[in-house]
């Protein structure tokens, strides 16, 4: 390619000439400056109605375009994070509530296990106390029974004594003298 | 001679005259080449209005198209210019698109090549060359010369760098229109010489065929790139005017 550009540009001058003399160019045709004028007149012409093209038509509604896009995307992901937080919150909430009511129904447990636990003992110290004083009455019944018991036996021993010392002696004597011996 | 020779490589960059006009003595005829430009034109605005005649969030395919160059070049503007770029995004949206369309209509077979001829790119890069030399002084004043003295350069070596920088930054636009123009002529010249070795060689053909499928691919990628080139350095030009310090 070098080679070739290189053979061009050296013909370049001799092309020049041809042109001036308002000849067919042999040469290249990009030397011809004939043509120079009518060039550069359309390119000023072709150019600038692209380049107003694309300043009043294409870069505004192209921008306007991308601007929104974004605006949208942002938009969106702004809304998906308020979501999202706004998910997280619930379900700490959740979790708060689910949290404190495991622990009422906990605290309820332990409360009613306890007034459960209270009245047994209560239950149990009444009975007991009743049995208590049952069998301390009936002890003191037996006690009651047991010295009425000792009273007349020795009553009746001592009317026994009394009868059968009687049978042998005249002189009976006397209760506190029999007491004393039976002691 | 270019007539009555049917391959002549040089033959497709001839302009023709399809209607003569005269205005004041100077020849403003339109001609093949006048008519590509309005064709480049007409495809740039085709794209745009049909790209936009149906506008919604979600793009449909000519939508997508607009908008993919259109942030291309946004894209371009911004990282070589940054926000103060923004003022010649018109421009430099409308130069891509120009040389764009007219590269890749020039590889459509017995189509003309508007960016092949020297004098329309250099038109374009003279114009550049001269408003972003204005827009360095409006912008910089006299401090815009320091492009010709980067810092950190010591004293005694400016009668040296200085020249060279004068003369680098005055090339610019030869160098900038001749990449694209060369590139444009050489290429095309070289797709032409292949299709006619396919013509002479007959049967024989197959071979320069092979390779001219390889190397119209290669002008494919170099009628995008060249475009892009030619935009990617106005920009950089257009940035050593807004900011002659860095």
């Amino acid at each position: 390619m070098k080679i070739l550009l290189k053979a061009f540009l050296l013909t370049a001058p001799i092309n020049f000439v041809y042109a001036a003399e308002g000849q067919k160019s042999a040469g290249l045709p990009q030397m011809d400056i004939a043509t120079f004028p009518s060039q550069l007149f359309w390119l000023v012409i072709t150019f600038s109605l692209l380049y107003l093209f694309m300043w009043k038509f294409v870069i505004p509604r192209l921008g306007a375009t991308i601007e929104e896009r974004r605006d949208k995307i942002s938009n969106d992901i702004n809304d998906a994070d308020n979501l999202n937080t706004e998910a997280t919150d619930i379900l700490k909430k959740y979790d708060e509530q689910m949290a404190s009511a495991s622990q009422e129904s906990n605290e309820i447990i332990t409360n009613s296990k306890k007034a459960m636990l209270d009245h047994l003992e209560t239950l149990k110290k009444e009975n007991e106390e009743k049995v208590n004083s049952l069998i301390s009455e009936s002890q003191s019944k037996i006690k009651a029974q047991e010295e009425k018991s000792k009273i007349e036996i020795r009553n009746a021993t001592l009317d026994t004594v009394k009868a059968i010392v009687s049978r042998y002696i005249e002189n009976i004597p006397s209760d506190e003298e029999i007491n004393k011996r039976l002691n | 001679m270019a007539a009555d020779n049917p391959i002549d490589p040089i033959h497709q960059f001839e302009i023709s005259k399809i209607a003569d006009i005269q205005l004041g003595g100077i020849d403003i005829s339109f001609t093949n080449s006048s008519l590509f430009m309005v064709f480049a034109l007409a495809a740039t605005m085709a794209l745009f209005v049909i790209g936009l005649s149906k506008k919604s969030i979600i793009p449909n395919r000519m939508q997508m198209l607009s908008e993919l160059s259109y942030n291309f070049i946004a894209n371009m503007l911004r990282d070589q210019v940054g926000d103060q770029g923004r003022a010649y995004f018109p421009f430099i949206f409308s130069l891509f698109m120009f040389i764009f369309f007219c590269n890749f209509i020039g590889l459509i077979p017995y189509t003309f090549t508007v960016t092949s001829h020297l004098i329309v790119t250099f038109a374009f890069a003279g114009l550049i060359f001269i408003a972003v030399t204005i827009i360095g002084f409006v912008k910089n004043g006299l401090g815009y010369l320091r492009i010709f003295y980067p810092s950190g350069i010591p004293i005694f070596l400016a009668p040296l760098i200085v020249p060279i920088e004068i003369i680098s930054y005055l090339s610019k636009p030869i160098s900038l229109s001749v990449r694209l123009c060369a590139n444009m002529l050489a290429g095309h010249s070289i797709l032409k010489i292949f299709a006619g070795f396919i013509v002479m060689l007959g049967f024989l053909g197959f071979a320069p065929l092979v390779f001219l499928v390889v190397l119209y691919a290669l002008e494919t990628l170099i009628a995008a790139l060249q475009a892009y080139i030619f935009t990617i350095l106005t920009c950089i030009y257009l940035n050593d005017a807004l900011h002659p310090d860095h």
